[in-house]
């Protein structure tokens, strides 16, 4: 009589999916679960092969392959032995755009008082390097960080200055809205091989209306052209983030990306934090999103089956996780949560958050996820009674309502979104917009496994192989 | 509408799990009749056939027997997983099942 090893299961598309507790995922007829829980499964059959060399069940005590099977979850959490890897430096809240969905709190160009001082970059960079990270991603953000060209070079010369010594791999990002890649920004970039993350909300009318101006389109396209030309292609990408108008153009801002000779597109919903809290009711959004994000997908689908390779990012991290042994290296995905654990922001008031919504909520007022100052010590920032506190409810294997959810090791887990939309970061699942996005998109893309297999698992794996 | 649970059929658990799993669309109400029974009331949040209701309170709580069964007889194999995949020691085996 076999035995059963841990796994978890959900019905989709009028099939049963079952899911081991590292991800790999089986789709069997519906009624097979019960099958296999009362021990009915029969054991010649080739469906109790595949369970059984999948650790869905084994027939000893410990299954033959047990090892392989620890390696594979410690591969998939090993995000946790990185440790804290990506930092965020925001530089400045000065802002030369006036995004109607701004999640940041930007101020105008011409503000004071919302910049970093140089000594608070000098600590954010001593504090960086006391992570064990190998690898290191310096990614400076605003307001629009570019607009601070002097504290940009001061930060990056003095992690080079520090890395003299110890010898970490390091990423530097900037992300800038691209109004003011000037040729010294671009040079500076250059010269240490920045990365330039843009945000492209899609076409120019779409574009334009986003961030309050009328010719930010134009100047945007011509800042990607500059720094492509200057750093290289493939050194720049963009980011979308899909305003209540954007719902209705999921085809055009595919096509936009299309056009401008990107060969990926992260589909990114509203955060509830900053002027986007001002959108009145995140239930409908949540569920106009959910459609949208549905025609984008089927829409990249149809141009890779018509041969232009074009990846939409969100699903590929989701699929990394379904398809491959890895963990897909996204903050938000992740379970024990990426605050902290991957993610820590220097602000510019001089204070550590334990992300960037977390300094987004600072802005509104709430400094809950304030961990301490840049001139405290790391030890009392990272392992502090704040993080103490959220580390209770940022493992969603130990929350109710993720634990029995057959797509966690698909999700994660985030206590600052439950605090700053639920009142408190253990959350509540059945209300949660959050669950509802990510459950819809899970399930969405495991449909069109199950009901397009032959079609859309060829498109799919060639995102991430 | 007002169902009765059979609590030697489903735990305590496994009731308190399915109703949270339906939360979203229905309010409930509990109440212990006997040892062995319990009363459930339910709300729906909107108009909701009865047939339907009693289908989605039915089978969440099937689901839920069926996952505390595998959560039962998986939770030594998996502590010793989570313990092989988190620490160092190589020294836990079949053994430590007994």
């Amino acid at each position: 009589m076999y035995r059963l090893l841990p796994f978890n299961f959900t019905r989709i598309a009028n099939q049963e999916v079952i899911v081991n507790e590292v991800g790999d995922m089986q789709i069997v007829p519906l009624g097979t679960v019960q099958q296999i829980v009362e021990k009915k499964l029969d054991e010649k059959s080739e469906l109790y092969k595949t369970l059984h060399a999948n650790f869905f069940l084994t027939d000893t005590a410990i299954h033959p392959l047990f090892d392989i099977y620890v390696e594979r979850l410690s591969e998939k959490k090993s995000f946790l032995d990185d440790h804290t890897a990506l930092h965020i430096f925001v530089l400045t809240l000065r802002c030369n755009q006036n995004c109607v969905y701004c999640q940041a709190s930007s101020q105008q160009e011409s503000s004071c008082h919302v910049t970093m001082s140089m000594h608070t970059m000098e600590k954010g960079v001593e504090l960086m390097f006391k992570s064990r990270s190998q690898h290191l991603t310096m990614e400076f953000q605003g307001g629009e960080p570019s607009l601070e060209y002097d504290l940009l070079k001061y930060g990056i010369e003095k992690a080079e200055e520090k890395n003299l010594t110890e010898k970490r791999h390091i990423t530097y990002v900037l992300c800038t809205n691209s109004i003011n890649l000037t040729e010294q920004v671009l040079d500076l970039c250059k010269q240490y091989n920045v990365l330039i993350s843009t945000s492209l909300d899609g076409p120019a009318f779409l574009h334009n209306k986003n961030r309050g101006k009328t010719d930010s389109y134009e100047k945007v396209v011509a800042g990607i052209a500059k720094a492509r030309e200057t750093l290289g292609f493939e050194r720049v990408s963009a980011l979308m983030t899909t305003s209540v108008e954007g719902l209705n153009y999921p085809i055009e801002i595919v096509a936009e990306y299309v056009k401008l000779g990107f060969c990926d597109v992260f589909i990114r919903a509203l955060n509830p934090y900053g002027l986007a809290t001002e959108n009145d009711d995140w239930e409908k959004y949540t569920e106009r999103f959910i459609e949208f994000y549905k025609k984008a997908l089927n829409h990249i689908i149809d141009l890779n089956l018509s041969g232009t390779f074009f990846r939409e990012d969100y699903a590929a991290i989701i699929l990394k996780k379904m398809i491959t042994s890895f963990n897909s290296g996204f903050v938000d995905l992740q379970s024990p949560a990426g605050v902290v654990n991957s993610v820590i922001v220097y602000n510019y008031d001089g204070f550590v958050y334990a992300s960037d919504e977390s300094r987004m909520l600072a802005e509104m007022g709430d400094y809950t996820f304030r961990l301490g100052s840049v001139d405290d010590d790391y030890e009392q920032i990272v392992y502090g009674a704040k993080v103490r506190e959220m580390a209770k409810v940022w493992s969603n294997e130990t929350l109710a309502g993720c634990s029995d959810c057959a797509l966690k090791v698909y999700c994660g887990a985030d206590p600052v979104r439950n605090y700053s939309t639920q009142g408190d970061m253990y959350g509540y699942r059945p209300n949660s917009l959050l669950c509802k996005k990510n459950k819809a998109i899970i399930e969405y893309i495991i449909e069109l496994i199950i009901t397009r297999e032959d079609k859309v698992l060829p498109v799919f794996k060639s995102w991430f192989l | 509408m007002t169902l009765r649970i059979d609590r030697r059929i489903y735990s305590d658990e496994c009731i308190s799990k399915a109703i949270y799993a339906l939360a979203a669309r229905y309010s409930f109400k509990r109440s212990l009749l006997s040892e062995v029974e319990e009363e459930l009331i339910v709300i729906p949040q909107t108009d909701t056939e009865e047939s339907t209701v009693k289908a989605d309170v039915f089978d969440s709580l099937n689901d839920f027997k069926l996952r505390c069964i595998i959560d039962k007889e998986t939770h030594d194999i998996r502590t010793i997983l989570y313990a092989k995949a988190f620490s160092d020691c190589e020294d836990i085996d079949e053994t430590d099942l007994d």
